[in-house]
């Protein structure tokens, strides 16, 4: 089984998942629709977090690494959850193991770069706006997250 | 006042009731009271949704208590935080906003290293299939409630 939504899932990521899409082949729209998504994560952030010239020249290029970094492992994410789809109506204990270590794995490093990348954001920036940035960046994940878990049904 | 109504609004975001946050004469009680719906709840959720035999209940139960457990003690953490943002909220010193934002960074971490392992004690008693229900059912339950609190909650000024 593949789970018809994914394409939907991968527009809700809200993540930098363009070239994945493009590689998977979906269609124009939803490349296009993916990019408008990872514009619009950044568009949050700069409308939001007040940045003066010499701040936005301190930030962006955290972001950006932080961005990069993070790529990888939603690759992985989406890999894990086609796997899932693939072996879904006939899950054995050693499939859903598998899947359970990855997706634990996935989670421990994604958290462990979201901590590493905003302290190094708090180093940049005026306390106060590291805290935003943090809130921010913590309300779109969850967004994210829920849209994302909505689509993919329980394990059976 | 204001900082009180904040914090328990945060929490009754987490899908208690919020008829019973009068029940109580003191703060204290009420965030209690409400982290203990929260889990009553969930628990009811969780039990239902995966579907246990009666040897998988017993092996169960235990350990998702000591997880509730756990977490009860993380939900406590998070009240306080988030009293401390309500109360500084408006005039938040430089001090305040690095505390709070250490404070909200070892939470998550503190939560995701006790969903690691109790996954991990109960993959030692459940099939596979099961562990991995759970945590999907605990991520969306969290999510949703994350949601919610997050929509009451403003962001730092």
């Amino acid at each position: 089984m593949k789970f018809g939504p994914l394409a939907v899932a991968l527009v809700v990521t809200a993540l930098p998942l363009v070239s994945m899409a493009q590689s998977a082949g979906l269609a124009t729209d939803e490349q296009i629709l993916l990019r408008q998504v990872m514009n619009d994560r950044k568009a949050v952030y700069a409308k939001n977090l007040g940045l003066t010239e010499a701040e936005s020249a301190a930030f962006w290029p955290i972001y950006d690494a932080y961005e990069a970094k993070v790529k990888p492992l939603n690759d992985r994410f989406l890999a894990n959850v086609n796997r899932f789809a693939e072996n879904y109506d006939t899950l054995s204990d050693a499939d859903a193991a598998a899947i359970l270590k990855e997706k634990m794995a996935i989670e421990k490093e994604r958290e462990a770069l979201k901590q590493a990348y905003t302290r190094k954001v708090a180093k940049a920036l005026p306390a106060n706006k590291a805290l935003r940035y943090a809130q921010l960046e913590t309300r779109i994940d969850q967004m994210v997250r829920r849209d994302v878990y909505g689509l993919i049904p329980l394990a059976k | 006042m204001k900082r009180i109504l904040i914090t328990l609004a945060g929490l009754a975001a987490f899908g208690a009731t919020v008829p019973s946050i009068a029940q109580t004469t003191n703060a204290k009680d009420d965030v209690e009271l409400l982290i203990s719906q929260i889990q009553t709840d969930k628990r009811a959720i969780v039990l239902r949704t995966l579907d246990l035999n009666d040897a998988q209940v017993a092996a169960f139960t235990p350990i998702y208590d000591a997880y509730q457990a756990e977490m009860k003690a993380l939900m406590e953490r998070s009240a306080a935080m988030l009293d401390k943002f309500a109360a500084n909220y408006g005039s938040m010193t430089d001090e305040a906003a690095k505390e709070i934002l250490k404070e909200a960074l070892s939470l998550r971490d503190d939560r995701n290293a006790t969903m690691r392992k109790y996954a991990k004690k109960l993959e030692r008693e459940l099939p596979a299939v099961k562990v991995l229900q759970w945590v999907q059912i605990e991520n969306k339950l969290n999510t949703l409630l994350d949601v919610k609190a997050a929509s009451v909650i403003p962001i730092a000024q």
